[in-house]
């Protein structure tokens, strides 16, 4: 009889362990994958200079690719920050500047996918983004900072220069879900710096 | 195996008890080292809450990762304090604003202060003083880049100076360069701001929701002190900011005595007998000075944590119908008219048709979508009996609950609660086929037609949507309701300006009923529309804005004028409920206010910001035009800037500067109100994952 339960037990043990590992591994899994439709929709985008849906039931299209070579970096940026969106690549803040314009852009991704590179980065480092003109702009990274999710202060929109912000969760290697805390990566437009 | 079970037996316990040890250890670890991350993230959480605020009397006492590397090289920058005083006059339609910042610092070091804060959206912020001891500094309006040089050099010279820049049109930010070791320097601002009026209630908001938090380092949009400060040993550290709360408790908040505070004072000078005054948030002393006036103030001077507003009505319920001001400036007649727009007549006999349009794409899924269905239920429940109605529900495809609207008897309305219990979220956002079906469909009766629109906006094809909604409107109005925390809120008040309705925001469960509440007793009550001036052809008047929207229930008409010789009457003609509405106004007598055309340039610079915003390429002619104002009316924008410096420098330029942000939260209404949620529960679950299967398997190990 107690045997009998412990079978069932260890049973239901592995095969919750299994679905968990799949649903884990299926985060991953969806975060790779998708860049690669994402790639055939935006040389899509590229020609056509129109909004392509990577596949047709998507709820987002690629506005901008994201380019760190020093980290062998080559990411596609969806529009928007929903969940949707961010599961299957870094997502841009509609309220901030279109990518590579005039203000500062925001760009937000999962720390423990996308965005696990960003705890690497440096000052000085570079950073180039693409838009769906094909304009390229290089930017510099400036600075390095911690702060709060509710100090939007740090979104400031009015900026005369080209910056780039680059968003995401904090601590890297917090286990849980929905901390208070965002890393927050500052990268200015590099011609300005040499101008 | 058979030939040697003895063996084969030991070899299988010994193995086995080795697994479980093995086992054994490795969980206890793994669940220490859960349990220390579970902690430390919770750590970090309560940090920002009132929690901590008792457990740390010093710093020593902040054992967190966030402090070490300042805890390493025994730096602890103490934070300059900050004092604020608030004395408000009004008078009738017009509020006076003086705020006064004292920047105390506590420090050894030579400090400078950069604090941002919330003013009213409409506030014409034109006065800047420094007061430093006795000495009290004017400051002159600049265009901005030129104001941050002017402040730059001063700083850098060692010289005393302070800047108000405008962030945004609601918020702002004053820096003070160089306040001494354990000395202070009072920054005084000035504004003008008009009474808001929503049927026959007046009130008044100054915003001082604070959380008290220090940004040291580099403040926003300020890309030199980036390169000024790195390489200079802690000021590296300084540019990695932290998250500002943690270094804000034990400086700000274990002694109350030294926390930032606000002390407010208010002379309402109302024009008409007063009834009923009240503050709706705080505790107030009154004192009657007669019928019309009172001095307000506050009991005791408060934590800056949350915003203030005092809320009056006339003694008689019967609100002034009219308010005229005048002011004679460099050979220029100003003027500022109110008017209250008739609400007696009341639509209940006349039919509308009512659409809802509700987005069911997948960037509306969880809570949005909760808010956005309670609205749904909650506006059916507001329909009456000659209503029609219909709902239509877009994702990547649309349909409607019914082919054509159909009235709101008690049937059709159980068959659209069920419609909406239904709705999922999921798939594109193709908003156009929506709009464009709500608003081109036939309408069934004769009434009015309005469209409620709830949506997270989350497009980017906006300027296509607007020319749909401009060319499609006819009759219709639109009406925006913004769901969920982040909005895109550019949308949603161009595609109700476009629509000609107004827009709202839901930001969470709780607000749903006030915020449809409001929106339908605006919907279920006459307009003012096609709102025009008629004046004599001989008097030119420029008028800001440009062109009146329509008005809704309680809201007054104002009307900023200005000419070289203001005409003796205007006249206003609309249409109030399918009716013509006429008022003729003379122009005689009214109060005199200096403050006339200030208010008028800020309304003018309002306008032409917007046709900046559209104007793309061709933006610069604009921007000249808002310099130009702005210089002449001394007004701060976000092009101009007031500056003061003091003339002889105070700082040795050997001394090194430190620079201290104090940052509050933006308000409500900002373009965004928190970052995007950036982590996946992968790690969790993979961690779990290894645990369960482990724990299985050595379950049947155990058996076996």
């Amino acid at each position: 009889m107690k045997r009998r339960s412990v079978h069932y037990l260890s049973v239901v043990l592995l095969s919750v362990s299994i679905v968990l590992f799949m649903s884990g591994g299926y985060i991953h899994a969806k975060a790779q994958l998708a860049q690669w439709l994402i790639a055939s929709a935006w040389s899509q985008v590229i020609d056509s200079n129109e909004q392509a849906k990577p596949w047709p039931w998507a709820d987002t299209w690629p506005v901008a690719r994201l380019e760190v070579p020093k980290y062998e970096i080559d990411q596609y940026v969806l529009a928007g920050t929903t969940g949707e969106s961010l599961a299957f690549g870094p997502g841009y803040v509609f309220a901030s500047a279109a990518p590579t314009e005039q203000g500062n852009t925001i760009i937000a991704a999962h720390r423990d996918t996308h965005f696990e590179f960003l705890q690497d980065v440096q000052q000085g480092d570079v950073i180039t983004v693409h838009n769906a003109k094909g304009i390229q702009r290089d930017y510099i990274v400036q600075a390095l900072s911690i702060v709060d999710k509710q100090d939007v202060a740090w979104l400031d929109n009015e900026a005369f220069s080209h910056q780039l912000t680059l968003v995401t969760c904090y601590p890297f290697n917090a286990i849980s879900v929905g901390g208070r805390l965002r890393y927050v990566v500052r990268a200015v437009s590099m011609e300005e710096i040499s101008a | 195996m058979k030939t040697s079970p003895g063996l084969d037996h030991h070899l299988l316990s010994s193995l086995m008890n080795c697994m479980l040890y093995s086992w054994g250890i490795g969980f206890a670890v793994s669940l220490v080292l859960m349990g220390l991350v579970f902690m430390s993230t919770n750590a970090h959480a309560e940090i920002n809450d009132e929690l901590v605020l008792d457990k740390v009397t010093s710093l020593s006492d902040l054992q967190s990762g966030q402090l070490a590397f300042r805890a390493e090289k025994g730096h602890y920058l103490v934070s300059p304090k900050l004092n604020t005083e608030v004395d408000i006059e009004v008078n009738g339609l017009l509020a006076r604003v003086t705020v006064s910042q004292t920047f105390t610092n506590p420090s050894s070091l030579w400090q400078e202060g950069v604090y941002v804060f919330p003013l009213p959206e409409t506030a014409a912020v034109d006065h800047l003083r420094m007061k430093i001891g006795e000495r009290i500094i004017e400051g002159d309006i600049k265009p901005k880049t030129q104001a941050k040089k002017i402040y730059q050099q001063a700083k850098n010279e060692g010289k005393q100076a302070s800047l108000i820049e405008q962030q945004r049109p609601n918020m702002f930010t004053t820096s003070v360069a160089n306040i001494a070791p354990n000395d202070s320097i009072t920054v005084v601002i000035e504004y003008q701001q008009m009474v808001s009026q929503n049927a026959n209630k007046f009130s008044l908001r100054f915003p001082m929701a604070i959380t008290p938090r220090y940004i040291p380092g580099v403040p926003i949009d300020n890309t030199e002190e980036i390169s000024h400060f790195s390489g200079e040993g802690w000021a590296v550290n300084t540019d990695q900011v932290p998250d500002a709360s943690h270094i804000t408790p034990p400086i700000l908040l274990t002694d109350s005595d030294t926390s930032n505070r606000a002390n407010l004072s208010i002379l309402l000078a109302a024009g008409f007998a007063l009834g009923q005054v009240n503050s709706s948030y705080h505790q107030i002393e009154e004192v009657i000075v007669n019928d019309n006036t009172r001095k307000i103030r506050l009991i005791n001077d408060v934590p800056a944590n949350r915003d203030f507003e005092l809320v009056w009505q006339a003694n008689d319920q019967q609100a002034p119908q009219a308010a005229l001001f005048k002011q004679y400036k460099n050979g220029e007649d100003y003027a500022l008219l109110m008017i209250t727009p008739p609400n007696k007549l009341n639509i209940d006999s006349i039919s509308r048709e009512l659409i809802f349009i509700i987005d069911t794409s997948g960037s509306m899924d969880g809570t949005s979508m909760k808010q956005a269905k309670t609205a749904l239920h909650y506006g059916l429940t507001q329909l009456r009996p000659q209503d029609s109605f219909n709902i239509i529900r877009f994702s990547d495809d649309l349909d409607s609950l019914f082919k054509q609207a159909k009235v709101a008897s008690r049937i059709n309305l159980d068959t659209a609660h069920d419609y909406v219990n239904w709705l999922r979220a999921d798939g594109g956002t193709e908003m156009a086929p929506a709009l464009e079906r709500a608003l081109q469909a036939n309408q069934v009766n004769e009434g009015l037609r309005q469209v409620v629109f709830l949506t997270d906006g989350s497009v980017g094809n906006e300027d296509e949507l607007f020319s749909i909604i401009e060319r499609n409107l006819g009759k219709s109005r639109l009406f925006t309701v913004g769901i969920g925390s982040a909005p895109n809120s550019h949308f949603m008040q161009r595609a109700a300006l476009f629509g000609r309705g107004s827009h709202s925001y839901i930001g969470s469960e709780d607000e749903v009923r006030q915020k449809m509440q409001s929106l339908f007793n605006k919907l279920s009550h006459p307009v003012l529309t096609d709102i025009k001036l008629d004046i004599a052809a001989d008097s030119v008047v420029e008028m800001w804005p440009k062109v009146v929207a329509d008005l809704y229930l309680g809201e007054p008409l104002l009307l900023t004028l200005k000419s070289a010789t203001l005409p003796d009457e205007i006249i206003i003609n609309g249409v109030y409920g399918n009716q013509p509405w006429q008022k003729k106004v003379a122009l005689q007598g009214g109060g005199q206010s200096e403050a006339v055309s200030v208010l008028w340039a800020r309304r003018k610079i309002s306008g032409l910001m917007d046709e900046y915003r559209r104007a793309g390429e061709e933006s610069d002619l604009i921007k000249t035009d808002i310099v130009n104002i702005a210089l002449a009316h001394h007004l701060v924008t976000k092009f101009t800037s007031l500056v003061a410096v003091d003339k002889t420098p105070v700082r040795p330029v050997s001394e090194k500067l430190n620079t201290q942000a104090i940052a509050i939260n933006p308000p409500a209404g900002s373009v965004m109100t928190q970052f995007p949620q950036t982590a996946t529960p992968a790690t969790l679950q993979l961690l779990l994952s290894l645990i369960l299967f482990l724990t299985g398997l050595l379950l049947r190990w155990r058996r076996a």
